[in-house]
């Protein structure tokens, strides 16, 4: 449907003085388009986060946001694009409520006061923090500050989100919350890009999957696959995540990855094999 | 060079230098220790491996400690030169800027595990003594999340460009965060200590006490002998 | 025999009305490893504080009830109550260049002498499989990395109890998985061990008994057995196993792992 796809990296490579970080690496996201960035520690995965934001120039080959290149766009501005989440996001908190500081974002962009006030309220309203708005965010636990660095990242309504660990330190409802946010955005269109190790939440979230491994793109393709395969999965210190394993264990039609796909198949399962036998 | 001197002798430097500053006639007295000042901040922190602060990321002993030390004295000198005379300027300036350097230069040359070190043995309780090194680490942990604040803030759209009131409004973005980051964490950080035994009472055990030679004492007692001698001799 | 009880014991922080632990009672012996669970802010940080003697004497607050603790607590000695909080970063003691100093913090605070360090040291720097990164600078660490520094900090105190903040938190699932084990194993040589962790799906493996923590008080205690119960599971703190099954309408009880699953199926 685009033009352009909302993020390409073309043949992109970077080091950090003498240390090679990335090398040559190529891929594309669409509008939509829910991805997985996995790889050990040091694979390179935080370099790419910094270069989609601008926050570093590729040394060799382009990132594209859209059309716009980030060597000619400074991080500010590229913050109309993409909305980014780093880890120790609440270090960035300080306004009196949680309310003003989504608010910061747009602020920043100078965007009309009713748009404001548009964005932050569906910022919140996804993330259900709306009962929080009036809070100061150091009285928030920690948890709930987590949630609110990401309703940051969407009030700035971005065409790509990039979220480095968004769902360390919160329980199952939390991550279910987040879950549901990224996909509600994802559906009007939004990218995402997400570094993440939980896999039960990249099982619910995601359809792709990119693997680094010491700099270069080792793997890309369907999430499904990579996450139904322990031996992929094992060298990057990973696990097939516990709906995967039960679906081979069980050995479930279509071997699902989702909570409710796999609810699915195992009751139909049951009804085919139960008929008087009880489960 | 200065990882090998007991702390104490680093500190005794730094506080010596500021004082014969002030003390001795000024141009050429305090232009004399600033000159020292400065060419202790263009010496290595301290060896590669067991280093002072100088070994987090993004801070290089030797120049970068120079230029910080003049950067940070500069807005000294214009404030002078608005309210003084050339010759009154020069002299409290030059001052300053000693101040400034010797305090840069014991910053990034001394590390805070060896002060404690330093204290410990001395007698001083662990409690007292980890508050004073706490204080001289605080600066590479501030700078380093400063710059993860900086980052963050310019990803939401913040410019650091622009009128006056945008750069205001563009720094309290990041002195705030800062400051109510770091205040938020002091009771996490005082319950991770105390469950870590850091209580005051306890004696703790050194694990490598710096040498302290006694040469070394000797120059100390030197630089206080030296700064009492020329304190009596300009005052009379 | 090392024992930590709580005895009807509500807490309130300071300048609170409402409390944050009410009338809990709760005993964790030597060889065992319970876990808490709950929502956020149910009050499993805050049990573990107040276990540890860390509420109200240094946090502040008021105290109702009785908290007793067995085991050698003499300040210098094997021994005593440390707790592991959430977030590696905040727990660095800020002095330290080198791991190997990270871990020799707590130990040398206690006094011991350097021998003594030194072996307790190497041996925590084992068990969390970590001695390589003996000379790295802590700051320069990953997450991971930095709370298994954290941990073996603790360990290396050598403490009779040692109660966990989410110590998983950071960790990949093959990290997450080493440190359930190696806690189970400190369970098993006579430590008392509890933790309150939002990783169910690994406590049936693990966890002697489970807690579970509704707004302050203890909504149920049980075994791991707890975690695939229809009250748990609709409150979202079931297993994923036990909650697909549940949502598959599939008779009870309800498995609480895959192994568990695949021997019902048959």
């Amino acid at each position: 449907m685009a033009l352009s796809p909302t993020l390409r990296l073309d043949r992109v490579s970077f080091a950090y003085g003498m240390v090679p970080a990335l090398a040559d690496v190529s891929f594309a996201l669409g509008p939509g388009e829910r991805t997985a960035l996995l790889g050990r520690n040091g694979a390179g995965k935080s370099t790419v986060v910094k270069l989609v934001t601008g926050l570093l120039r590729p040394a060799t080959g382009a990132v594209w946001v859209g059309d716009w290149n980030t060597r000619a766009h400074r991080p500010e501005a590229l913050a109309r694009r993409v909305g980014s989440v780093f880890q120790h996001a609440d270090q960035q908190l300080f306004a009196r409520t949680l309310q003003d500081e989504v608010r910061f974002g747009p602020r920043a962009l100078g965007l009309a006061p009713a748009e404001i006030d548009r964005r932050v309220a569906r910022a919140l309203a996804v993330l259900e923090l709306e009962s929080h708005a009036g809070e100061h965010p150091y009285d928030l636990p920690p948890a709930f500050r987590k949630l609110a660095t990401l309703a940051c990242a969407l009030a700035l309504e971005p065409t790509l989100l990039v979220l480095d660990e968004p769902t360390s330190g919160l329980d199952r409802a939390l991550r279910a919350r987040v879950a549901r946010a990224l996909l509600e955005r994802a559906a009007t269109g939004v990218a995402l890009l997400v570094i993440t190790h939980d896999l039960a939440f990249a099982a619910e979230t995601l359809e792709r999957g990119l693997v680094l491994d010491r700099g270069r793109l080792a793997q890309s393709g369907p999430l499904a696959d990579l996450l139904a395969s322990r031996e992929r999965l094992e060298p990057l210190g990973l696990a097939p995540p516990p709906v995967a394993v039960l679906s081979a264990a069980l050995d479930l039609p279509g071997r699902p990855v989702r909570e409710a796909d796999a609810v699915r198949a195992l009751a139909r399962a049951a009804r085919v094999a139960g008929g008087g036998r009880s489960i | 060079m200065s990882g090998r001197l007991h702390p104490f002798t680093l500190l005794a430097v730094a506080a010596a230098l500021p004082a014969l500053a002030w003390i001795l006639p000024a141009p050429a007295g305090a232009a004399a220790t600033l000159a020292v000042a400065l060419g202790l901040t263009l010496t290595p922190g301290a060896s590669p491996g067991s280093t002072g602060i100088g070994s987090s990321p993004g801070w290089r002993p030797g120049s970068v400690v120079f230029r910080a030390a003049l950067l940070t004295a500069a807005p000294f000198w214009l404030f002078l030169l608005l309210l003084h005379d050339v010759p009154t300027t020069i002299a409290t300036g030059l001052r300053i800027t000693t101040m400034v350097a010797s305090i840069g230069w014991v910053v990034a040359a001394l590390p805070p595990a060896r002060l404690v070190e330093a204290m410990v043995a001395a007698g001083w309780s662990a409690t007292a003594a980890y508050l004073f090194a706490a204080t001289l680490s605080a600066v590479p942990v501030l700078k380093s999340r400063a710059q993860r604040i900086v980052e963050a803030q310019r990803c939401r759209g913040l410019s650091p460009r622009g009128g006056v009131a945008n750069r205001l409004r563009a720094l309290g973005a990041v002195a705030l965060p800062l400051v109510l980051s770091a205040l938020h964490e002091v009771d996490e950080r005082a319950l991770a200590l105390e469950t870590r035994g850091l209580v005051p009472g306890v004696h703790r055990t050194p694990l490598e006490p710096p040498p302290d030679r006694v040469a070394e004492r000797v120059a100390r007692w030197g630089l206080a002998a030296l700064c009492a001698v020329a304190l009596v001799w300009r005052l009379a | 025999m090392t024992r930590v009880a709580l005895e009807h014991v509500s807490f309130w922080y300071p300048a609170t009305s409402a409390p944050a632990l009410e009338d809990v009672s709760l005993e964790v012996v030597g060889g065992e490893l319970v876990a808490l669970v709950g929502r956020v802010g149910a009050g499993a940080s805050t049990l573990l504080l107040v276990a540890g003697d860390l509420a109200p004497r240094v946090v502040g607050g008021r105290l109702e009830g009785t908290v007793r603790f067995e085991g050698s607590d003499r300040a210098g000695k094997d021994g005593g109550r440390r707790i592991v909080l959430p977030s590696p970063w905040t727990q660095l003691s800020g002095m330290a260049f080198t791991v190997w100093d990270e871990v020799a913090f707590g130990p040398a605070n206690l006094g011991w002498p350097r021998g003594e360090i030194a072996r307790h040291v190497e041996h925590a720097l084992a068990l969390l499989e970590i001695t390589g990164l003996n000379s790295r600078d802590p700051a320069t660490l990953s997450g991971g990395e930095l709370q298994r520094v954290i941990l073996a900090g603790i360990l290396a105190m050598n403490p009779a109890v040692l109660l966990c903040d989410e110590p998983t938190a950071e960790l990949d699932p093959a990290g997450a998985q080493a440190v359930w084990r190696l806690l189970s194993a400190l369970a098993r040589e006579g430590k008392a061990v509890l933790v309150a962790t939002s990783d169910l799906d690994a406590l049936p493996d693990v966890a002697d008994r489970v807690v579970w923590l509704e707004r302050g008080r203890v909504a149920a205690t049980g075994t791991a057995a707890l975690l695939a119960g229809d009250a748990a599971c609709a409150a979202g703190l079931g297993t994923t196993v036990a909650g697909v099954w549940r949502a598959a309408e599939l008779a009870a009880p309800f498995p609480a792992t895959v192994a568990a699953a695949v021997r019902r199926w048959r």
